[in-house]
């Protein structure tokens, strides 16, 4: 990617100290003024580190398996552009997939680790920077920027070792500063601290993206999907983010800085307002008692949901688990883990989702073919019903970790019947072999339907005549309802929770579970928007999981209306038959009383 | 065992750069003989691309190629073909 950026630079940056608003997709609410750290993951932390004489076959078997999946990365890319007009990049490709294999370069990387017994990581980093410099004082100038093709195949190969160590990929802090990125993982999303990170900006991703859910969750503003940001900003640059309407601002002025920080002033004064009324139940306007409940990735974040005020864990996704790493978790680990989280959530449910591996989420301990559309492929319960041995090991984990408080075990992307029943079966499976092991476990584990398969909504009722429980998960229930990947910016205006497929869809949830007494919950963003949530109280719901910077503002709104007035709002938007008119009557007649909740980022008053 | 040599010179303007490399690799990928490229005596693998790119082969630079094992002679006829035509280049 070097080279993109360089060449992209020489011809848009003009420094100048007019500011400049660039726009991009509200990632996570709330505002930050400070400087910029530009972070390049693939660049920064490569580990050094020495091996031992007998381990030398193993780090060339390391390298050997990270320029595999290099190759077929770039193999893919190149395969997508074929046949397009883009035969200038097709061919560059090529020069970078014959690179990426090169016995030249392996030659050297082979001396690196034989001789100067270096890690894998570490010969790489050497050979490239050798061959670079070699290039650099070739005496051709065209030649000598080619030194950035050796680089980007070197960030290739380095950015395709398995298990590769989180905790290296972003560089420390000296004061607080927003970090600005391509992307970032989930991993290294969840590695930032609140008190170092002011903000945080990608040019990739959208609000439903693991780094706009994971920073929302780690309560730091960000704002996802802007383009070109990078091109335009070095470290150090100062910048204005906005995460309430997903804008940034370069070379602020002084009076927008102010503004700024007054605005951010006055939200601090309702989060604040709101953190008092923590341990209030959450009810309607007239009583009506409303679970409001926490959706979790990492174990740590258990306590900060319990900690405003959370009924309990809704969702908790276990795949955190499995990615990032070369070796899967053990049943031991996974056990001590779950059972941290009860722990914290004392006689609150838990509702552990087994692992939605695959889609968006890549894990390097399952090799998923690659010819296939991850989101409609191998993944979540099919991945698991395909590698029964790997999913028992997680559910026996649950079973004994079931001992240590109320446990629920919900099955992602079910599209069948057939699906749930296999997995019921593996359960008995496991929980017998729990038993025969002689460990403690609870004496019944409510096993549940995730429903955000289109065909699974349809035949909620026949689910729900053998699940414990239904859960709605309205971002894959959007994205698969509506064919939009939910990562794409140009169609982001079709994933809305207010479009009337969807709604209708979730009322067949609700009253499939009404009909044969199974509680129904959202556990989708849809969740956690105020008037959203209130419209979903309205349609019948009584439980909600949300991530835990939402808790306080949903229950403030749902304070704030009778059952009544949401029964209303909803049969009447019911009848609408369009997304955008739904969103304005639902708008129209509760957002006067939620204003503050809704714009605590305005910047209009 | 066969053997084959020929120099040639780089004539297009951008010189021996990826795409170029990338084109000289593959075509000598084709022929099972061991081909080296040489440069002012530094050697490479003429299988490599990075190799290749070491050369740094500006225009106007005079490489040298060495073919042993089967078609080599056929190689080396090939190669000084793909440095005629520029790589495919226009200028």
């Amino acid at each position: 990617m070097k080279t993109e950026e360089v060449e992209e630079k020489s011809d848009t940056t003009s420094p100048s100290d007019e500011p400049v608003h660039l726009e991009g997709i509200p990632g996570s609410p709330g505002l930050a003024i400070g400087p910029a750290v530009v972070v390049d993951v693939r660049r920064v932390g490569v580990p050094r580190h020495h091996v031992k004489k007998h381990a030398v076959d193993r780090e060339l078997q390391r390298y050997d398996q990270a320029v595999e999946v290099a190759a077929r990365g770039l193999r893919e890319v190149s395969e997508r552009i074929k046949g397009t007009a883009a035969r200038a990049e097709a061919s560059i490709l090529e020069a970078y997939i014959l690179m990426v294999e090169d016995e030249a370069l392996r030659g050297d990387v082979e001396r690196h680790i034989r001789l100067d017994l270096q890690c894998a990581e570490w010969a790489l980093d050497g050979a490239v920077e050798s061959m670079a410099q070699q290039l650099r004082d070739g005496g051709d100038p065209y030649l000598a920027e080619r030194s950035h093709d050796f680089e980007f195949v070197g960030d290739r190969i380095l950015g395709s070792f398995l298990g590769r160590p989180k905790a290296l990929s972003l560089p420390a802090l000296e004061e607080p500063s927003i970090i600005v990125a391509k992307d970032l993982s989930p991993a290294e999303t969840a590695g930032l601290s609140r008190d170092f990170v002011l903000a945080l900006v990608t040019e990739m991703g959208t609000r439903t993206a693991h780094t706009a859910i994971l920073a929302r969750a780690l309560e730091i503003p960000a704002v996802v999907g802007v383009r070109g940001i990078l091109s335009r900003l070095g470290s150090g640059d100062r910048l204005v983010v906005d995460g309430f309407r997903g804008r940034v601002v370069l070379n602020p002025t002084q009076k927008i800085i102010e503004k700024t920080t007054e605005r951010a002033e006055k939200h601090l004064a309702i989060v604040r307002g709101l953190h008092e009324l923590k341990d209030r139940p959450a009810a309607t306007k007239c009583g009506e008692p409303i679970i409001l409940r926490g959706n979790i990735e990492l174990p740590a974040e258990a306590a900060i949901a319990i900690g405003e005020g959370s009924a309990g864990i809704g969702l908790y996704r276990t795949e955190f688990l499995y990615v990032d790493r070369a070796d899967l978790p053990s049943e031991e680990e996974q056990y001590a883990t779950y059972r941290k989280v009860l722990e914290v959530a004392g006689d609150r449910p838990v509702v552990l989702r087994t692992f939605d591996i695959g889609g968006d989420k890549f894990a390097s301990s399952f090799q998923v073919p690659p010819d296939m559309n991850p989101a409609l492929g191998l993944r979540a319960v099919r991945l698991g019903l395909a590698h029964p041995e790997i999913f028992s090991e997680q559910l026996r984990a649950m079973v004994r970790a079931s001992a240590h408080g109320h446990l629920r075990i919900m099955v992602p992307m079910i599209a069948q019947l057939r699906e749930f029943r296999a997995v019921k079966e593996l359960l008995a499976r496991a929980t017998r072999d729990v038993d025969a092991a002689g460990h403690a476990r609870a004496a019944e584990v409510p096993l549940g339907v995730m429903v955000e398969v289109p065909s699974a909504a349809m035949i909620a009722d026949e689910l729900a005549r053998e699940a414990a429980f239904l859960s709605i998960g309205t971002n894959d229930l959007i994205q698969y309802s509506l064919a939009v990947d939910r990562t794409s910016r140009e169609l982001a205006y079709l994933a809305s929770p207010f479009d009337p497929a969807i709604l209708r869809l979730i009322r067949g949830v609700i009253k499939a579970g009404k009909d044969r007494g199974r509680p129904v919950s959202v556990c989708g963003a849809m969740a956690s928007d105020p008037l959203a949530a209130v419209l979903l109280v309205g349609m019948g719901l009584r439980e909600l999981s949300m991530e835990a910077s939402a808790i306080g503002e949903v229950k403030e709104a749902i304070a704030r209306v009778t059952l009544a007035e949401a029964e209303g709002a909803a049969l009447e938007v019911l009848e609408l038959a369009d997304g955008a008119e739904i969103e304005q009557a639902v708008t129209a007649q509760f957002a006067p009383r939620l204003s503050d909740l809704l714009d605590a980022g305005s910047d209009d008053s | 065992m066969d053997v084959a040599r020929g120099t040639f010179e780089v004539v297009n303007r951008l010189g021996l750069h990826a795409r170029a490399a990338t084109k000289l690799v593959t075509l000598a990928a084709k022929f099972s003989c061991e081909i080296m490229i040489e440069r002012d005596g530094q050697q490479a693998n003429c299988k490599s691309v990075m190799g290749v790119l070491l050369m740094v082969g500006s225009k106007g630079t005079k490489l040298a190629i060495e073919a042993r094992g089967d078609g080599a002679e056929e190689a080396v006829r090939q190669i000084g073909e793909l440095f005629a035509s520029r790589f495919g280049e226009s200028e």
